[in-house]
């Protein structure tokens, strides 16, 4: 076991090294940093403006030694500016020496760089709206996991009844409704003067102080697209325990119905929707950046639109470590738990 | 000419008054040109019989505003390229003059300024008793240097040097010597080689900011002002937040009132305005930048406040005359632009795209609204003539692309725009873009289309925008009988004198097909019920010390 | 002229159809609640008789009264079909007749399907599923209409062309006179006063003609490669494996961004990524030919000559926009979404091809052809293709439905299909912005996105239920 979790690690942080060089790639290519020259700099920069910008600010230097940079393994870029004998640099802080600063300030240091969008250090951008996605991912697994179980149980339970018949429909219903039709009927409905006012259709105040009102309807919006999913695989996976040998043996012995369901089938009906719930997570992603635009609600996904919008190379990097993190760590914990939910599979 | 005597009013002033007397202008038109002559506004509504409208009076003390606008990145004051960044540092940085929405200047920093009767020299008269945070006053030295400051055009996105151009010796991109001169401790003159008309109201716009001697363009935020406010948190494409400085006595309270607020937080929702509806729904915000198409009615609905300008901000839709497209600078051609502005009908353009919330206007970026706006026949649309005009220049089968930035009125003026010139028969292909992207190239696009805001004199945006060489010229214009003309107009202080010059540039301007200009926009913004002084400004500004909650 | 109404003379009808309706939901919350009380049986003679009871009863109401709702349903259509004069039509019944050309198609289709399923292998068997054939009919129904749409049989008005005085309109809204045109906008206008229900129409085209081929050739591309690594296995898995996952690890708007951007369009690289990706169809096909008739060199070089004369003049045209005759047009904006589109589906059908060739690697007619001497290519493309058939055409459906999904949100955050085009994920993102005010013009394009995913949904679900019945 400790050996498999060592070797997924592994893997884990060659995959994070290839993804952020892919990104360091795209990110640096010369149109790209064109458009964050004009973007920092100035709107009406000429071309050689353009280039004095960048290479003043190291982005002009071979591809490995920036990304080397980035990471750590390399020192990072000074430059000295022939008016005023200034020495900037990547690694000096404003205020401070030169003759002082660290010459290494990658990753490996501790040190994620500046955002050029949001004007602060990544670290603090990063870890700030990935605590405020959590806020919202937690409420969308509160609301998902149990309505999703709940209902693939049910429908489950008998199959081809007309329970079953109309929850699965709901379920297909939702797979095939993305968040961008289903958030927008959610506010026009019942958070806009022309429907109900139940609900604020913004969730920008729920950053500081998430209620009811301003929460739900953007957890809604997310745990709806994913519940259906859960929800079909815990009914293929309850039907196929309904129909086992010992469920039927329980049901000759005369056990009532719902002890059947509650104490034989459930257990083991639950394996299967666990590794989809954990491998829902990186899907998740994917709604919680549209949701979060359409809601306005700043969080990861909106720092992710925001960063790539405006290539904001440090960010954009430090957000693609942090999604791959959670797809990764997630498979992980989807691997781990299923060994140890079911007990056929032993891993040496 | 004399120069310490804040009573003396301009001739041309006492002319104004009696053109308005026969009506010959407006009331606005006359606080416009009389305040820019240096007569101040209690002055000028004197000659006419008026009292200014304030909202001070119903006003009460304390509270917090929370107010939507974009959340920008801080820079150097004379680089700002949105007036949202200067609304942020607005209650720190004060400014030397202030345009009103009524058209009338007046001083904030310069308790009076006069212009001589040639329009070549300018005395300011800084007022006394504006304290810096670090207890200093504010000298004519501080004044002056911040105008060689904006003179200083070699700087990046200098926006200032455009309208301190006479300023400026073109051998040295500084300001001229001498030209700026300290007089006293609080008396600057300006002396100008040539007769310029804008410069005082340049320095109303938004990057003319007095920023202090020890400013650090690495530390903005933590900087000394002159205001009221202080910048206390600002996290950039989310919020921000200014409070009044606990401990600073503002010289404005005994003059113009205020300030009344004890913060006021700026709340970024992106540029979408249905999630500023969603916003104004939830509660969230009190008040709007601005209101937008569709939505000015929908606001109205839900029991907001709205007010309302008419202005001289604008679209235009605009070749660039340079910028080659394959290895051509196609829009070089006179022909090809006079045949996109003879298959646009302006009148289609302002429904469709603006919901019939304006003027229309006439392609040559001159308002109504402006003092010397000539009248011209309406420029003519006819959609044969435009594609016989297309396939003389040999470009009836090029495909043309019009490219707009993605938001609500620019990209549906724009489209609307393009299927009319389809209707004439023109290969038009649409391409937009997003706001973050849009803005880097937006100079040198091809064939695109760009909002322009208002500015007091119609002299000054054909000065900052089709001036051969102008940072802004993003038509690439570059035409020796229009920039003759045009200096001509800037040096006539008189505006009905200046018409007749203006009516030859005008005429250039439509002639040579430079923008299809389909209107003129009238700006909303809507506010909560409770607040005061919150409506929209004719150039977005924020003066924060006039807003307040209704007592 | 005055506005039409939704179903025009035939408006009689709309109390019962309502009051159906509301029953049927009632009935339905009733039957959901009552199920939970288990059913009695009761001793009649010799013989178990389930009793009348609450359940039961409401589940008789859900019947009739959809029965009920069906068959008004299919009244407003077909009285509108047959009903004279516009005024009287309606909006429905105008629609239904403007889909005349559709609902021939589809009669056409079912007709011949159910006639000769016996012979049509899997997908005859779709028509013995009843889930399987709601999803195939409104699958077809969109298929068609996208077809005689783009034909110019169905729309109403140019989707492009603007009428001033229409902009926002509501449905039914008669077009100002001194227009030559259809009298009516049937869906009303919308932002820029285009006709919704042309826009909507031509939409579908927009769809139907990239969805499937992007999931198609990602198809391409999973097998090709999924298929030898399974087989393989070894270092060449554990490489394409790490490949794939390396994809999949990237959250799919990052990399939407990071690829369709005017600024890496610049650099050319959707053109290489296409060229890579667009190989490989013909690389699968060449491969599929050669194995089969490896042994008839004559057939052989005849059928491979034909594929690698029209698969290099297509991968000429579309990939490097280099056709030498200049009929294959593909526009660059087109292109890189395709090509994205393709690249974040390629690694999951990777996956799934990989993990049933897996399986299927191990059963006896596998080991029976290796030891008959065939090559492993035929024994990959003519034994374990055709066997992993089912999942795969299932997964196929579902994949075009998460395409046009994947589409939509291109169209979202405003990357992608040019801006005008009618698609409908651009029509949704541009009509969500007044959805509060004017919901129309966003309705009717997301209702249609919803019902063409959820075809594909029910088609799949028929498939795969058929096909386990193997």
């Amino acid at each position: 076991m400790g050996l498999f979790i060592l070797r997924r690690v592994g893997v884990m942080l060659l995959t994070a090294l290839c993804l952020t060089f892919i990104v360091f790639f795209l990110t640096n290519l010369y149109p790209n940093l064109e458009k964050l020259a004009k973007t920092q700099g100035n709107m009406r920069m000429t071309d050689e403006q353009v280039d004095s910008w960048l290479s003043e600010r190291g982005y002009l230097d071979p591809l490995p030694v920036k990304y080397g940079r980035w990471l750590g393994v390399v020192p990072g870029w000074t430059f000295e500016d022939p008016d005023d004998g200034k020495v900037r640099g990547r690694c000096i802080e404003p205020g401070m020496d030169p003759a002082e600063a660290p010459r290494y300030c990658g990753i490996l240091q501790g040190d994620w760089g500046f955002s050029t969008v949001f004007k602060d250090e990544v670290g603090t951008v990063t870890a700030n709206r990935l605590a405020l996605t959590g806020k919202l991912m937690f409420w969308v697994m509160v609301l998902m996991v149990p309505s999703a179980l709940l209902i693939g149980v049910l429908a489950g339970m008998r199959e081809g009844s007309k329970l079953d018949r109309s929850l699965s429909t709901f379920s297909i219903a939702s797979t095939a409704t993305p968040e961008y039709v289903s958030g927008v009927i959610f506010i026009t409905l019942l958070a806009s003067s022309s429907g109900v006012k139940w609900f604020k259709g913004t969730a920008t105040s729920a950053a500081d102080n998430a209620t009811f009102e301003n929460f739900f309807l953007p957890v809604l919006t997310i745990a709806l697209y994913g519940v259906g999913y859960i929800a079909r695989m815990t009914r293929a996976s309850m039907t196929e325990v309904m129909t086992a040998q010992y469920i039927r043996t329980a049901r000759l012995k005369g056990v009532s119905f719902r002890n059947i369901v509650l104490k034989h089938a459930l257990r083991n009906a639950l394996i299967a929707p666990f590794t989809v719930i954990m491998l829902q997570f990186p899907w998740l992603l994917n709604g919680v950046v549209i949701v979060e635009t359409l809601f306005n609600y700043k969080g990861f996904g909106w720092t992710l639109v925001q960063a790539a919008g405006n290539n904001d190379i440090e960010l954009l990097l430090a957000c693609s470590v942090a999604a791959v993190f959670v797809v990764l760590v997630t498979q992980l914990i989807s691997d781990i738990g299923y060994v140890f939910l079911n007990p056929r599979i032993r891993i040496a | 000419m004399t120069i310490t005597n804040p009573s003396r009013i301009h001739p041309a002033a006492k002319m104004h008054a009696e053109e308005l007397a026969e009506g010959k202008i407006s009331r606005r038109e006359f606080l416009t040109r009389a305040t820019a002559l240096g007569v101040t506004t209690a002055a000028a509504y004197n000659m006419i019989g008026a009292t200014p409208a304030e909202a001070g009076g119903h006003a009460k003390m304390g509270g917090t505003i929370r107010y939507q606008m974009e959340v920008r990145g801080l820079k150097e004051p004379r680089v700002y390229d949105w007036p949202q960044i200067a609304n942020l540092m607005r209650g720190n940085f004060e400014y030397l003059v202030e345009y009103n929405n009524d058209g009338s200047v007046r001083g904030m920093l310069l308790e009076s300024w006069d212009v001589s009767d040639d329009a070549k020299t300018v005395v300011l008269n800084v007022r006394t008793g504006v304290m810096w945070d670090d207890g200093t006053e504010l000298t004519a030295e501080d004044v002056a240097r911040n105008i060689a400051g904006w003179c200083e055009k070699d700087v990046e996105g200098n926006s200032m040097a455009g309208r301190m151009n006479t300023l400026i010796d073109p051998d040295t991109n500084v300001a001229i010597e001498g030209a700026i001169e300290v007089v006293d401790s609080h008396t600057v003159r300006l002396n100008l080689p040539k007769p310029d008309i804008t410069i005082m109201v340049g320095m109303a716009d938004y990057p003319a900011a007095i920023i202090p001697a020890d400013f650090d363009a690495d530390d903005i935020i933590n900087s000394q002002g002159t205001g009221p406010f202080k910048l206390m948190e600002l996290e950039v494409g989310v919020k921000a937040r200014l409070e009044r400085k606990p401990d600073h006595t503002w010289w404005g309270t005994e003059i113009y009132g205020g300030p009344f607020l004890d913060a006021i937080e700026y709340i970024d929702y992106g540029t979408d305005p249905s999630a500023f509806l969603a916003a104004f729904d939830a509660e969230e915000i009190d008040s709007l930048y601005e209101s937008v198409g569709e939505f000015i009615d929908v606001m109205d609905s839900l029991e907001l406040e709205r007010s309302e300008v008419v202005t001289g901000a604008t679209m235009v839709i605009r070749t660039n005359q340079a910028t080659e497209v394959d290895g051509k600078a196609i829009y070089a051609d006179k022909r090809v632009r006079q045949a996109f502005a003879l298959s646009v009908n302006n009148d289609v353009v302002l429904e469709l795209g603006y919901g019939n919330r304006g003027v229309p206007a006439e392609n040559h970026h001159v308002a109504p609204v402006h003092p010397e706006y000539a009248e011209l026949p309406k420029p003519e649309y006819n959609p044969e003539k435009a594609l016989a005009l297309m396939e003389e220049a040999g470009m009836a089968d090029f495909e043309h692309e019009l490219i707009s930035i993605d938001d609500d009125w620019r990209k549906n003026s724009t489209d609307a725009a393009a299927a009319m010139m389809r209707d004439a028969g023109l290969n038009i292909k649409r391409t937009i873009l997003p706001g973050s992207t849009f803005w880097n190239d937006w100079a040198k696009y091809p064939f695109s289309s760009t909002s322009w805001n208002h500015r007091p004199l119609g002299v000054q945006v054909l000065a900052l925008a089709y001036r051969s060489g102008e940072a802004w010229n993003e038509s690439a214009f570059s035409n020796a009988e229009f920039d003759s003309l045009l200096g001509e107009g800037l040096s006539i202080a008189d505006a009905d004198a200046r018409r007749e010059v203006m009516a030859k540039i005008q005429m250039v301007m439509q002639e040579e097909g430079v923008i299809v200009q389909p209107y003129w926009r009238s700006l909303y913004n809507h506010s909560r019920p409770g607040w005061v002084g919150t409506g929209i400004h004719i150039s977005y500004e924020h003066h924060h010390y006039k807003w307040a909650m209704a007592a | 002229m005055e506005p039409l109404t939704w179903t025009g003379s035939l408006s009689v009808l709309n109390p019962i159809f309502l009051g159906l309706w509301a029953l049927l939901g009632v009935s339905v919350l009733a039957q959901i609640v009552t199920s939970f009380f288990g059913t009695e049986v009761d001793v009649v003679g010799d013989q178990l008789v389930v009793k009348k009871t609450p359940n039961a009863l409401a589940g008789m109401a859900v019947k009739y009264s959809f029965i009920g709702a069906v068959l008004i349903t299919l009244a407003y259509l077909v009285g509108g079909i047959l009903i004279p004069g516009l005024e009287a039509k309606g909006i429905i019944g105008i629609m239904a007749t403007r889909f005349l050309p559709v609902w021939i198609a589809l009669a056409v289709t079912f007709a011949l399907s159910i006639t000769f399923k016996r012979k049509l292998g899997l997908y005859g068997k779709l028509f013995d599923s009843v889930v399987g054939m709601i999803g195939f009919a409104i699958v077809m129904f969109w298929v068609f209409t996208a077809i005689f749409g783009a034909m110019d049989f169905i729309v109403t008005h140019d989707p492009l062309s603007q009428i001033s005085g229409l902009k926002n309109k509501v449905p039914g809204t008669a077009v100002p006179d001194g227009n030559d045109v259809y009298p009516y906008y049937l869906l009303g206008g919308d932002n820029l006063a285009r006709d919704v229900f042309s826009r909507m129409v031509k939409g579908s085209w927009e769809v139907i003609k990239i969805a499937p081929f992007a999931t198609l050739f990602a198809f391409m591309v999973g097998i090709t490669l999924g298929l030898p690594a399974a087989y393989y296995g070894g270092k060449l898995d554990t490489i394409l494996t790490f490949l794939a996952n390396l994809i999949l690890a990237f959250p799919v708007i990052l990399l939407f961004y990071l690829l369709v951007t005017p600024e890496i369009v610049a650099t050319g690289i959707p053109v290489y990524m296409a060229a890579v990706l667009f190989i490989f169809p013909i690389i699968f096909m060449v491969i599929l030919i050669n194995s089969r008739f490896y042994v008839q060199p004559a057939k052989r070089n005849i059928y491979l000559a034909f594929v690698l004369v029209i698969g290099l003049w297509l991968y000429a045209g579309i990939a490097w926009n280099a056709d030498p005759f200049g009929i294959i047009e593909f526009p660059p904006n087109l292109l890189v979404v395709f090509v994205s589109v393709v690249f974040v589906n390629s690694p999951t059908v990777f996956r799934i091809v990989r993990g049933i060739a897996l399986d299927i690697k191990t059963r006896d007619y596998v080991a029976a052809g290796q030891t008959r001497g065939e090559g492993p290519w035929y024994i990959m493309l003519w034994e374990i293709l055709p066997n992993a058939r089912g999942p795969l055409i299932v997964d196929f459906c579902l994949r075009i439905g998460y395409t046009t999904i994947l589409l939509g949100t291109l169209g979202f955050f405003g990357l992608g299909l040019s801006p005008e085009s009618p698609d409908w994920g651009s029509t949704i993102n541009d009509g969500r912005k007044l959805l509060s005010i004017f919901p129309h013009p966003a309705l009717a394009p997301a209702l249609s996105l919803m019902s063409l995913v959820l075809g594909l949904n029910l088609l799949a679900d028929g498939l795969r239920e058929e096909s386990l019945r193997d």
